[in-house]
This record gives C-alpha cells, sequence and structure tokens, in this order.
C-alpha cells in the first residue's frame, strides 16, 4: 500500500508563500502574547499555591471563592478539573508577595472549615490517612486483640490500608457504609469504624505551593534547558552539514515554539514544568524531521554535483516526504490518544506535542530549507564579493 | 544458516533475556515517581541564621557568667545576629585585663574590639559559614530521624540548593500531607525554666511587681491560661530566667502518657548528666514554680513539690495524636533552626493512581493503532517493525529497571512518544528498501542498500533528539527528569530495534533462499 506515490512538488517555488503564512501566525502569536491574553505562566514559573480537591456533589463555586478570598491576597482562581461529572475543582491563590512558607495548610484547613462544618470529632474518612485510621482503631481496639501496642498495631494496619486502597480506587468516600464492601475489615472494627468516622465532603486530589525562590529557580534552570538545547543542536548540525543548514534548523525550530507559544496564549493553557518538557520534545522531534531531509541533500548533492540547490532541495523533499508524512501521522496518532485519553494533568503536554507536531511536520518542508537555501546563497554572494576584492586588490 | 546470523540471534536473546529478568516482576521493578504513586514533595530553607543567633546568644550569656563567677560584673548583652557579632556593656572601673583574659579563654573562637564603654565580640565568617553548615547538618539528622520513627518506607531526603541551606524530602504514599509537614516542621526545642514572675494578664501588670523592666537575666514567654480540666481557656505571660535549667539535647527518652486528668501527657527521661543536675535543682528549689516551654511557648508551670532527678512530664491539651507526635520530635531531637517550606508537591494517591489508569490506556490505544497502520501499510514488513516495536518497549522498561530509573507521568507520556517515534527508523528503512526496488534491485540487495544508507540519517536525527533529552535531564527536576530518562532510552532502544533486530529478521526470513524475487513491503 502507498499513500503519496512519486511526487515532484516545487516546495521551494512557494517558500514565500509559506514564509508570509509563517511570518502572519507568529506575529499573530506574539501579539497575542504581548498585547492580548499573554502567557498564563503557572505556578511553577510564578510561584503561588493550587490545591485540587474532589468533592461530593457539584461545588457551589461562589461561596467557596467568598470563602477563600478571606485568605488569599489576590483573587483566587477556581476552576473545574477534568470531567464535570467528576465534581474536580482546582483552586488557585497568589502566595503573599515575596514571602516563603506553608500556603497550602491554611486553604485546606479553610475548606475544611467551609466544607465540614458538622464534622465535630468524628473521624474524616477522606481527609485522614492511613497512619490515623490505624491509630484510632488501635485506641479503639474493636477486636479486643490483646499484647503491646505494637501487636494491634500490626493486626490493625492492614485494615487501614484496605481502607485507603478503597479511597484510592474510587476516589473518595460518599457514604460511610461503603466500609461494608471492604472485606479486610473484621465485623467489630467496621462497626467501630461506622461509629467514629464520617465521609467528609472532600478529598485531596493534590496540592502544590512554590515559593518565590523556587519558583526563580525553575524559571532559570528552563530557560538555560531551552537556550543550551538549542545551541546544541545549532553546533551538531554545523559540524555534521554546514552552517547554513544549522541556521535553517534552528530558524525552524524558533519557528515551530513560536508558533506554539502563540497557541499556549490563545488557549490561555498554563505553563507549567511538563510544558517545557513539551516543547523541548518538540524541539526534538522537529530537528529530527529537519535532518531528514537534509541528509536527503546532502547525499544527492555528492551524488549530482552539478544543477540548481533549489532543484536539488526540492527534490531531496520530495523523496523523503512520504517518510515525513508516515512519521507524523504516527506520532500524532499516538499524541492524539495522549490528548484524549490522558487526563487534565497531561492534556498540556499532549496540547503542546499536537501542535508543535504539525507546526514541526510543515517547517521541516517549507520553513527549514528555504532558509537553508537563502543562507548558501547569502554566504556564496559574500565569498564571491571577497574573493573579487582580493583579485581586485591583485 | 551462517555463523553472522547465529551471533546476530543469540546477541537479540540475550538482550530480551537481561531485559525480562531486571523487569520481572514489573510491579516491583519500575519504580513509580511521586506522582504517580502519590506522595509529597517539599523542599525547605533551613533558617540558619537562627543558629547564628543561637550562637551569639550563648557566647553572650557565657561570658557574662563567667566574668561573674571571676568577679567581673557586666552590663546587658545585645546580640546582632546580621554583623555576627555581639556587644556588651562594661561599666567603667571594670579590670579589662582580666576581662581579656576570661574572654580569650571563654570564647577563642570571638575576636575582640574593645571600646569605651562597650566591647564588640566578632565571630569570624569562617566560623560562622561552619556553624551554618553543622545547622543543616544538624537538621538533616533530626528531619531523618523523624521520619523514621514516622515510619515511611522509601524516604528521600536530600541537602541541596547553591548555598546547602535546602533540604529536598520526598515522602512516597504519605496520605495525610498535613500531619507530616507539621511533624517536619517543628522545631521541638524543650526547655526548662525558672519562673521569675508570673503568670500575669498582660505585659504591663507582670512587671509591675518588678518596678517596670524586664531584669536583664530574664525574659517575657507566653503561655496558654488553662482551666482546672487544664483545657485552654486564653493568653497569659511568664516572666522566666533567659538560662534553662535543662534543654530538649538532654533528653534521654520521651513518650505518650497520661496526666493526673487522663489528658494525653508526654512524660520525659533525662541522661544521667542531666538528671543530677537537675535534681540538685529541684532539691534546692522546692515550693517555686518551673515553666516548661516548648518553643518558646510555656506549655505549663508546674510548683515543684520535691527533688526530681531524672524525668517529668509535659502537659497541654493535647489530642492522642498530638502528644504521640511530640513525644515524636522530642525523641527525634529539635531542629537548631526554624525551617521555612520553599515548595510543596503533595499528589493524592488517587489523582496518582488514576493518572497511571489514563496514561497506560492511551499507551495501549496508542500502540495498537501504530501498530495496525505498520501492518496494512508494510505488509510483512511492518509485521517485522512491529516485533521490533514491541522489543523496544520490553527494552526501554527493562532498563529503566536496571538502572532504578523512576517512571513519572510525563515519562509515561515519554513511552508513549517513543512508541510514535521508534517506528520512525523502520519506517525511513523501509522507505528506502521500497526505492531500492522501484530502482531495479534485488531484493537483497535493496533489503542491504536501505539499510546501509537509512542508517547514516537515523543516527543523525535521533542524535539531535537526545541532545534535546540531554538538556531536559540536565536541568529538569522531578518528573521532567523521569521524561527526559524515557525519552532517551527509548531512542537508543529504537536505534538497536530497528536497526538491528529489523535486519536480523529479514536475514532470517531470507536465510537459505538463493533468488528472492518479491519483499512483502
Amino acid at each position: 500500500m502507498r499513500i503519496i506515490k512519486k511526487t515532484s512538488f516545487p516546495f521551494l517555488t512557494y517558500r514565500w508563500i509559506a514564509i508570509g503564512i509563517s511570518l502572519a501566525l507568529i506575529l499573530g502569536g506574539l501579539a497575542a502574547i504581548a498585547f492580548g491574553p499573554g502567557l498564563n505562566l503557572g505556578i511553577d514559573f510564578v510561584g503561588g499555591t493550587q490545591v485540587t480537591i474532589k468533592l461530593k456533589k457539584a461545588p457551589n463555586l461562589k461561596e467557596l471563592r467568598k470563602a477563600i478570598t478571606k485568605l488569599a491576597v489576590g483573587e483566587p482562581l477556581i476552576q473545574r478539573f477534568d470531567e464535570p461529572e467528576k465534581h474536580e475543582i482546582l483552586i488557585r491563590v497568589e502566595n503573599p508577595k515575596g514571602k516563603e512558607g506553608d500556603f497550602t495548610r491554611p486553604i485546606l484547613d479553610l475548606l475544611n472549615t467551609t466544607l465540614n462544618p458538622n464534622l465535630g470529632g468524628t473521624f474524616d474518612l477522606n481527609t485522614q490517612g492511613a497512619k490515623e485510621l490505624t491509630e484510632l482503631l488501635v485506641r479503639g481496639n474493636p477486636d479486643g486483640i490483646t499484647g503491646d501496642p505494637d501487636a494491634l498495631a500490626a493486626h490493625y494496619a492492614p485494615m487501614a490500608e484496605a481502607v485507603m486502597a478503597y479511597r484510592k480506587d474510587h476516589g473518595m468516600f460518599r457514604e460511610v457504609s461503603e466500609l461494608g464492601q471492604i472485606k479486610e475489615l473484621s465485623e467489630a472494627a467496621r462497626t467501630f469504624l461506622e461509629k467514629r468516622c464520617a465521609a467528609g465532603e472532600f478529598a485531596l486530589l493534590g496540592a502544590e505551593s512554590v515559593g518565590p525562590a523556587v519558583g526563580a529557580d525553575l524559571r532559570e534552570k528552563a530557560q538555560l534547558a531551552i537556550v543550551f538545547s538549542l545551541l546544541g543542536m545549532l553546533i551538531y548540525i554545523w559540524i555534521r552539514f554546514q552552517l547554513p543548514y544549522g541556521l535553517g534548523a534552528v530558524g525552524a525550530l524558533f519557528h515551530d515554539v513560536l508558533i506554539t507559544l502563540g497557541a499556549l496564549s490563545l488557549t490561555q493553557r498554563e505553563i507549567n514544568l511538563p510544558t517545557i518538557a513539551a516543547l523541548l520534545t518538540l524541539v526534538g522531534y522537529s530537528v529530527n524531521d529537519t535532518v531528514v531531509v537534509f541528509d536527503r541533500v546532502r547525499e544527492n548533492l555528492r551524488i549530482k554535483r552539478t544543477g540548481e540547490l533549489q532543484e536539488i532541495m526540492d527534490e531531496s523533499i520530495n523523496q523523503t516526504l512520504s517518510r515525513t508524512l508516515i512519521t507524523s501521522g504516527t506520532t500524532l496518532a499516538v499524541v492524539i490518544f495522549l490528548y484524549v485519553f490522558g487526563g487534565d494533568v497531561i492534556n498540556t503536554f499532549a496540547f503542546v506535542l499536537l501542535v508543535g507536531i504539525i507546526v514541526g511536520t510543515y517547517s521541516s518542508i517549507f520553513i527549514a530549507s528555504p532558509i537553508a537555501l537563502g543562507m548558501t546563497r547569502m554566504f556564496d554572494r559574500f565569498k564571491k564579493k571577497r574573493r573579487n576584492k582580493r583579485r581586485a586588490r591583485r | 544458516m551462517d555463523k553472522k546470523l547465529l551471533w546476530r540471534i543469540a546477541l537479540i536473546v540475550i538482550v530480551i533475556v537481561v531485559s525480562v529478568v531486571s523487569l520481572y516482576p514489573p510491579a516491583k521493578k519500575i519504580h513509580l515517581g511521586l506522582d504517580l504513586r502519590g506522595g509529597i514533595h517539599l523542599v525547605l530553607r533551613v533558617n540558619t541564621d537562627d543558629a547564628i543567633k543561637a550562637e551569639l546568644d550563648d557566647a553572650s550569656q557565657r561570658l557574662i557568667s563567667q566574668a561573674k563567677d571571676k568577679g567581673i560584673t557586666l552590663g546587658t548583652a545585645t546580640t546582632d545576629p546580621k554583623s555576627l557579632s555581639f556587644t556588651v556593656e562594661v561599666p567603667a572601673g571594670v579590670d579589662t585585663t582580666a576581662l581579656r583574659g576570661v574572654a580569650e579563654s571563654y570564647l577563642p573562637e570571638f575576636k575582640i574590639n574593645p571600646g569605651a564603654g562597650k566591647w564588640t565580640f566578632q565571630l569570624p565568617a569562617n566560623v560562622a559559614r561552619n556553624i551554618r553548615d553543622m545547622a543543616v547538618k544538624q537538621a538533616l539528622e533530626t528531619i531523618r530521624n523523624r521520619i523514621d520513627q514516622f515510619g515511611v518506607s522509601e524516604p528521600m531526603i536530600q541537602r541541596q540548593g547553591i548555598e546547602g541551606d535546602r533540604i529536598l524530602v520526598q515522602l512516597p504514599g504519605v496520605d495525610d500531607p498535613g500531619r507530616v509537614k507539621e511533624l517536619i516542621g517543628r522545631t521541638a526545642f524543650l526547655e526548662l525554666k525558672e519562673v521569675v514572675a508570673g503568670p500575669a494578664p498582660d505585659r504591663k501588670s507582670l512587671l509591675a511587681q518588678l518596678g517596670g523592666t524586664v531584669p536583664p537575666d530574664a525574659e517575657i514567654i507566653t503561655g496558654g491560661k488553662k482551666n482546672s480540666e487544664g483545657i485552654t481557656i486564653g493568653k497569659e505571660y511568664w516572666l522566666v530566667k533567659k538560662a534553662a535549667i535543662i534543654t530538649g539535647r538532654e533528653l534521654r527518652n520521651a513518650r505518650r502518657s497520661q496526666d493526673r486528668y487522663n489528658a494525653p501527657a508526654v512524660s520525659f527521661t533525662l541522661i544521667p548528666a542531666a538528671a543530677s543536675k537537675f535534681g540538685a535543682y529541684t532539691g534546692s528549689h522546692i515550693g517555686t514554680r518551673m515553666a516548661i516551654v516548648l518553643d518558646h511557648r510555656v506549655m505549663s508551670a508546674p510548683t515543684i513539690q520535691g527533688q526530681i532527678s531524672d524525668e517529668g512530664i509535659i502537659t497541654g491539651n493535647f489530642s492522642v495524636q498530638e502528644a504521640e507526635d511530640l513525644a515524636l520530635v522530642l525523641r527525634a531531637g529539635a531542629l537548631p533552626a526554624t525551617i521555612t517550606y520553599l515548595e510543596e508537591r503533595t499528589v493524592g494517591p488517587s489523582l496518582g493512581h488514576d493518572s497511571v489508569v489514563r496514561g497506560v490506556r492511551a499507551a495501549i490505544a496508542g500502540l495498537i493503532a501504530v501498530m495496525l497502520f505498520m501492518m496494512v501499510y508494510y505488509k510483512w514488513s511492518g509485521l517485522n517493525a512491529n516485533v521490533a516495536l514491541l522489543l523496544n518497549l520490553v527494552i526501554l522498561m527493562g532498563a529503566m529497571a536496571y538502572f532504578g530509573a523512576t517512571l513519572t507521568l510525563p515519562g509515561i507520556a515519554g513511552v508513549i512518544l517513543t512508541i510514535g517515534m521508534a517506528v520512525d527508523a523502520n519506517v525511513l528503512i523501509f522507505e528506502r528498501i521500497r526505492e531500492e526496488i522501484e530502482v531495479g534491485k534485488t531484493v537483497k540487495s535493496a533489503i542491504d542498500a536501505g539499510f546501509g544508507r537509512a542508517f547514516g540519517t537515523i543516527l543523525d536525527a535521533n542524535l539531535t533528539t537526545l541532545i534535546a533529552a540531554l538538556f531536559l535531564f540536565q536541568f529538569g527536576t522531578g518528573p521532567v527528569k523521569g521524561f527526559a530518562v524515557t525519552l532517551s532510552i527509548g531512542i537508543l532502544a529504537s536505534m538497536f530495534t530497528a536497526v538491528f533486530v529489523s535486519r536480523t529478521l529479514y536475514m532470517i526470513i531470507l536465510a537459505g533462499k538463493d533468488r528472492v524475487e518479491s519483499l512483502s513491503i
């Protein structure tokens, strides 16, 4: 089977149109970043606190916002997380300016008092851990085990673990009676727990807090990672090919990264560490695509020696076209699955790759070679001029 | 079959066996990152300025009391941790040579700057650096002790940061982050101090008995006011001696117990040297009150009923859990300085679990889609590529298990991406073989030329991706590092499977046949 038959499309003839389209996309993206919504930098880079919780029922966002405004410095950002029927929300607040400290705890305490006003002294199955549950059982000792506290703990710990494993699988306890589904619990322990426990309104999915010092570190590291990998690639291609090709590949990379950043700005997706990782992956992927084309150009130049560089480049792009499209297709397919099935945590990561692979494939065909061609011609003209000058001097 | 082919098959079998052995059983061999198994990642800073201040305070008190023993009465001392120095008022008429002698013998590490009416004692920068370093080391040890006693499996506690004052703590599987943070962050500095005056409802009435000023050797601290049942009902002020009779460093053990109202409390015993000191003190102070101070708060101030030598009890309206945790931190030792949380990442167990399930689902869906495509597009050669792809995944997971690398959520994404990119090498080769066949070459030479020509391209293309992955690893943290690892191993493995394994598979198929007319590609 074959999707792409032998082609001889004069890609480079249309290079100015392609460059025009790309410039428009890049400038549009930059405009969105500079004058539009800007980049939504996550707490990894600007600092702040973020708490994700799962609620028993649909959240009353207004009430939550009101409660949280009491302690936040800035306006709290509360948004749905994942699919709406899961009742998961993400709360993000700024930390007090320039201060370090434990900022997740006050938010969790506040959520507890706001959402669980009537728990009293009961044990909340949704917020407390296996260790605490074991201690509760050891103190109550419903099975009437004799022995020292260690023996009691050894007896009750597996039960507590089983209760927590149930919570892990189901996200949270909706009712205390769900304890009945846990086989590891002894009859007496279950009755005891049903009396002493309650199923609170929320369970903690995750909490993150980044202070200014770490935020600055992470920013610096991300910048260094990007700068060094671009430099590394430029140097590698310069050594393996020639400087114009290195510049072509890196030019295509800037193109891909800028357009993807523009897309991130327009969709207002959060830029965090994994997003940067995805950007760097797209850099690696795009350069991989470009190198395959350049490799072919180099090979054809060796075989033919004659002929206009533009024609050889066109021929090379055509020869590698089916490979380029198939690889992009398979990679795109897996990334789409990641985007659809991967869940909210990995969604932006998949989004960057999705945009990046499309843009990267396009740029390795329409952007990298034209830049390499233009640079080669410029360098040649420059060399000629110098040669002429030298001759004239003689 | 020729010898070369046998060698190739043997090598492949060895690689598979090593991978499978190091991977088995997968549940135990693949380390899941905190983001997948749940847990807490903390970066905290040890406020080493506290240790400097404590050293200066201690040195100034030591100087004053030693001088007093030699008959030299000094004025009050003021410490200035910022400039690493303290100043003592030296009244006129003091024998300065004698004072210098005292200072030199008891504070040898300080530089003395005598002045008019007051002397300044400067701590050299290198000594200060040592004190800071020791404080971080001690904090690291204390935190490790506390976590060990709390019982977390596979904790990671590391010193980091350019200034070396940061500590990274990773605790997998912790499901109540609040309690652990409290446990780690608590200074837990216990002091038993002599009560000078108090309690009083406010500062003013406390000092009214003493003429309105705080004596130089005393300080005001607050504590919770309790009713007769031990329940805290307000705040009260105490005036206590600065110098402690006993500190937490002199504890031998601490455990949860009960007070006389059957409420949870913490009992402690002292090391022998401290016990004799404590016995002498309590024996000579019967009827006076002694404050039990924890982290600069008065927990209780019992009246000394008789001589006590080696044990005591701390009461303070604790819950059972609080008493348990206090006993734990007292056993594990006090932090030499306060700490500040710089970064926290907690992943609840259910979120991590959810991420694994979804990641695996996406990976399987992607894998099936890619394999189906390859089969349809390249027919039997597609099957060849699929075998290579599966082998690639086995090697990838095996290598991760072998090197003890951690699988994170972005790492799973890296595996998925590898599935898409690993077939790239095969695609490059197959497209090349097709071209060669079209030019009219025989199957065997087309395969040779296809692999030969494509290899250079594959090497160049993959090396550039490796460069990006390398810098990601260098500058990345946690989950991102995990991604860089899987991506790098995946790329290297794909070069082996797509080039070496696929070639071998072709060799096996074509072995023994003299003329091959067509290739299913």
